[in-house]
């Protein structure tokens, strides 16, 4: 809202001010003069009155000088206006979306961003259509455009602020081709926004249809976040290391964190530089008290409270294993099929919490694997097929079987024992001299798909991947290297050569140890660790035999879920999730904020200042309200009048 | 003699009334006060055994019929009375309309007081004050005096601040035998100096009485909307709103009033509040005896 005088001529008469302010001071320094002899008791009198007198005299000066200041608001008509981002009162179909993402969170921009949408609402000419929606769904349905203002504020007070953010320029484009549908010529999106970069892919992003508004009066968003925990198992105690991110341009320092576990809690001091993270450990001992479930990393608070804490799960017995399974051990560990894959997990498990167990081919086909998250398989030359159905057993529920061929590896054997879980159909082996190529899949990062041409490959088995399978290496000659296969919930992955040097050199290449982490992460993160973000979905476990399951979220609601299907995608607040199967505690899970969103800096896309007046083809939309500067008099005069009458 | 302050009328409505001392003093002609001397009064006090030296015509022979022994009579003697008249003629006194000031008022006052206590065979003095400015005439008897003393009245003009404790020593000094003091003021000073004042004429055996000379105007303050009211004496000056001050003056002058009268009731001293609005007569009948 903007304030303006539709006579501001009037204002001239502000200066009438100064009377009651001259006739006060007139009436302190001059009066009647008279001389009196009792003076001294006039002097000693007032000194009693005195502060009661000033008091009454500015509060009668201020009443006075007010009444004049209301009288002349009165005649200069003032009135309030917002803009319109009409060219003309034409009616006109327009979408107003407000900008719910994780940053708005940042102290009163949300509110803000509400207050100026209420403004566009009032704006709008008559016979005019919207609809408000915000920048992040809600997996509600899409609002029709309607003209009833009433209606559109409603529909506003239903918007509320989300966790996460979304793809901006594909949710922005959903919402105009929705306004094709809408008769009026005049079509147009305006979006209310901190314009921070999260969500924006094209940071130029620009529409003739899409208007920005920037709300956050651009101001420089500092913002510290507690960006990850990780937790280290030891004997009679829970290492928790907690990383903090400063996201600012400014050092924090001295900044109090406070890490929770039951009913112990340890508090700590750290300093971050500018644009820099810090991490902390915090040991807590498990001798004495039982283990609690879950704890939180806090820090002391900044405008954006919900990335200062961050949630973790305890898993005690649950801790995440890994099965080793070398077809080709020899006494001299270096000379084992399995010696680089298991480096390469040891190293991996220094940073998260992993069993790791190495077991030759024999002692796998007595082994129980329902207790592993993930079983590598390297040049297995025997199965069984009690242990062939447990492999599938275990990958069905959950776990992640990865399979490195090698020359003990019979074809047949495999594809009839493996038949359901292998990602293909394994052919004869080939001997060529090849390098690998990385393919499209979206697993790997950049860096990876680089490096991966540095693998050179002298033998690998021929596989024909089947329809459900992805390829997501593939050699020189355009046959698989790697491949995937989704079975039940879990997944199996296929490398067509060996996991040691003997068929290639990937083991001993930059490429060989991110893309073991990345595979050891799909089971770590979305199994053993039950560690979400917001907003994801969660496949929930449950037994088979359970017949009712729920979720309790963190502030209490409670979510039924099909037990055919048990997906549950009401993520959307950060905390500790509590599954229930047949009205009993199955087990936790967690939901954190993407830490990617604390990062709070601002895109370049072209905006209009809410508070700007230089708002280009804007219309002004007045209200009048200087008939409550009119009460205003009236009720001042009795006030006046009303104090006079009192302490005269 | 001017008739201007010397209210004949009041006087001749007075005359039957004698102004006397409570207390017994040493006069030194026959006079109406009681004598600490015993003479010539008809007055008969007591009786004492003759001694030898007491005037054989005073031995009561009767007693000595009943008794078989002689007594002597004993008569009060009356004595004439030394008055001083302390009149205040400090600016505060020139308070008032025209002819209506505090200092005409005392100047009448004293004025008739001082006829009748010459009528009645007294000697009166004058002093005029303020505080540093003394003007005396030594106590007289006899009607004609009382042309100097109102000539010296008239000439009273009110000016400076007002002092009673320099002029009252003053008198005190003139005044060394029995005397009586009357002050004519608006005692317009603290209390405490009044008080110093009155026990010094108390602690010399004198009889004092006090006419309180005050303005209606001082009693009632009696005015309307912001004054700014300038001190008579000191200069100071101070805005007021009467209206919002009022109350309170009026309760602080009238515990001044109350404050004043103890302190004279503390010191046997007669106290006579003596607005300018009251009569002449009025006031003076108040220590006057029929």
């Amino acid at each position: 809202m903007n304030l303006s005088f539709l006579s501001p001529l009037f204002l001239i008469g502000l200066a009438a001010i100064a009377l009651p302010i001259i006739a006060h001071l007139i009436s302190r320094k001059s009066g009647v003069k008279k001389s009196f002899p009792a003076v001294n008791f006039l002097i000693s009198s007032q000194g009693e009155l005195a502060t009661r007198s000033k008091i009454k005299d500015i509060i009668l000066l201020i009443l006075r000088a007010l009444i004049l200041v209301f009288i002349v608001l009165v005649f200069a008509k003032p009135a309030v206006f917002s803009f319109s981002t009409a060219q003309d009162n034409t009616p006109k179909s327009q979408a107003i979306v407000v900008d719910n993402s994780f940053s708005m969170g940042y102290g009163n921009n949300f509110s803000r961003a509400l207050s100026k949408t209420q403004d566009l609402i009032d704006s709008l000419p008559d016979g005019s259509s919207a609809f408000i929606t915000s920048l992040v769904p809600d997996n509600k349905q899409e609002p029709p455009l309607i003209q009833d203002k009433t209606l559109l504020k409603k529909a506003l007070k239903e918007i509320e602020i989300s966790n996460t953010f979304t793809e901006n320029e594909k949710r922005l484009q959903d919402i105009y081709t929705k306004l094709q549908k809408a008769p009026s010529e005049r079509k147009g999106v305006t979006l209310i926004t901190d314009l921070q970069k999260n969500g924006w892919k094209n940071e130029g992003f620009q529409r003739s249809w899409l208007e920005v508004i920037d709300i956050s009066q651009k101001q420089e968003a500092s913002n510290h976040a507690v960006s990850q925990t990780q937790l280290k198992y030891e004997n009679n105690s829970i290492i928790i290391e907690a990383e903090v991110s400063n996201f600012s341009s400014d050092p924090v320092q001295k900044l109090l964190m406070r890490t929770s576990l039951g009913d112990q809690e340890i508090r700590e001091f750290l300093d971050i530089g500018p644009e820099d993270g810090s991490v902390k450990k915090f040991n807590f001992s498990t001798e004495k008290t039982e283990m609690p479930s879950h704890g939180s990393v806090e820090t002391s608070h900044d405008k954006l409270k919900v990335d200062d804490i961050r949630h973790f799960i305890i898993n005690g017995q649950d801790q995440f294993r890994i099965l080793i399974v070398d077809g080709d051990s020899r006494e001299d560990s270096r000379l084992s099929e399995t010696y680089y894959l298991a480096r390469a997990l040891e190293t991996i498990s220094e940073l998260s919490d992993t069993n790791i167990s190495i077991i030759d081919n024999d002692s796998f086909l007595d082994e129980d694997l329902s207790g592993y998250g993930l079983i590598f398989l390297a040049n297995i030359g025997e199965i069984t097929p009690r242990i062939a159905k447990d492999l599938e057993e275990f990958t069905n529920s959950g776990g992640y079987t990865v399979i490195f061929l090698g020359n003990r590896v019979r074809a047949g054997y495999y594809n009839t024992l493996l038949e359901n879980i292998l990602p293909g159909e394994l052919q004869n082996i080939e001997e060529q001299k090849l390098s690998l190529l990385p393919e499209d899949s979206g697993i790997f990062s950049k860096d990876i798909n680089e490096k991966v041409g540095q693998v050179k490959i002298q033998k690998l088995f021929n596989i024909e991947p089947n329809a459900e399978s992805a390829t997501l290496i593939s050699a020189s000659n355009n046959k698989p290297f790697l491949v995937k296969k989704e079975y039940g919930k879990g997944s199996v992955f296929i490398f067509t050569s060996t996991a040691d040097s003997s068929w290639n050199n990937f083991s001993i290449t930059p490429v060989f140890l991110p893309v073991i982490k990345k595979i050891h992460d799909f089971p770590y993160y979305t199994k053993s660790q039950r560690n979400y973000l917001v907003d994801e979905t969660v496949n929930i476990d449950i037994s088979q035999d359970t017949e009712s399951a729920i979720v309790i979220d963190p502030s209490g609601h409670q979510f039924k879920l099909k037990v055919e299907a048990p997906e549950f995608g009401k993520t959307r607040l950060p905390g500790i999730y509590i599954v229930e199967e047949d009205g009993e505690n199955a087990y936790e899970f967690v939901v954190n904020i993407d830490p990617r969103e604390s990062d709070l800096k601002k895109t370049s896309i072209p905006s209009i200042e809410s508070s700007s007046e230089q708002t280009q083809g804007l219309v002004k939309v007045f209200k009048d309200i200087w008939r409550y500067f009119l009460w205003g008099v009236v009720a001042l005069f009795v006030s006046e009048a009303t104090f006079r009458a009192i302490f005269s | 003699m001017s008739n201007g302050i010397l209210d004949i009328e009041t006087a001749l409505r007075l005359k039957g009334f004698h102004f006397r001392t409570p207390s017994k003093v040493r006069g030194y002609k026959a006079g109406i006060h009681k004598s600490y001397y015993h003479g010539i009064s008809p007055d008969f006090l007591d009786h004492k055994e003759y001694n030898k030296g007491d005037e054989l015509k005073q031995i009561d022979w009767r007693l000595y019929g009943r008794h078989d022994r002689l007594y002597v009579k004993k008569f009060e003697d009356e004595v004439n009375m030394r008055w001083c008249i302390l009149i205040d003629k400090s600016a505060s006194m020139g308070y008032g309309e025209n002819k209506s000031t505090k200092l005409n008022y005392a100047k009448k006052l004293s004025a008739t007081l001082a006829y009748l206590l010459l009528k009645q065979g007294d000697s009166v003095g004058l002093l005029g004050f303020s505080e540093h400015d003394i003007e005396f005439i030594p106590p007289k008897a006899g009607s004609p005096f009382i042309t100097p003393i109102v000539d010296k009245l008239e000439s009273f003009k009110p000016s400076g601040t007002t002092g009673i404790k320099e002029p009252v020593l003053k008198a005190l000094e003139a005044y060394r035998s029995e005397a009586s003091f009357v002050i004519v003021s608006d005692f317009l000073i603290k209390p405490e100096k009044i008080e110093e004042s009155l026990k010094l004429i108390r602690n010399s055996m004198k009889e004092v009485s006090l006419f309180h000379i005050l303005h209606p105007d001082e009693i009632d303050f009696d005015f309307r909307g912001s004054v700014e009211f300038e001190d008579m004496e000191t200069n100071a000056k101070v805005i007021v709103d009467t209206d919002s001050i009022r109350h309170t003056y009026k309760k602080r002058m009238g515990k001044f009033i109350e404050r004043l009268k103890m302190i004279c009731h503390e010191n046997e001293t007669r106290y006579v509040f003596s607005p300018i609005n009251k009569s002449i007569e009025n006031s003076l009948i108040e220590i006057a005896d029929k």
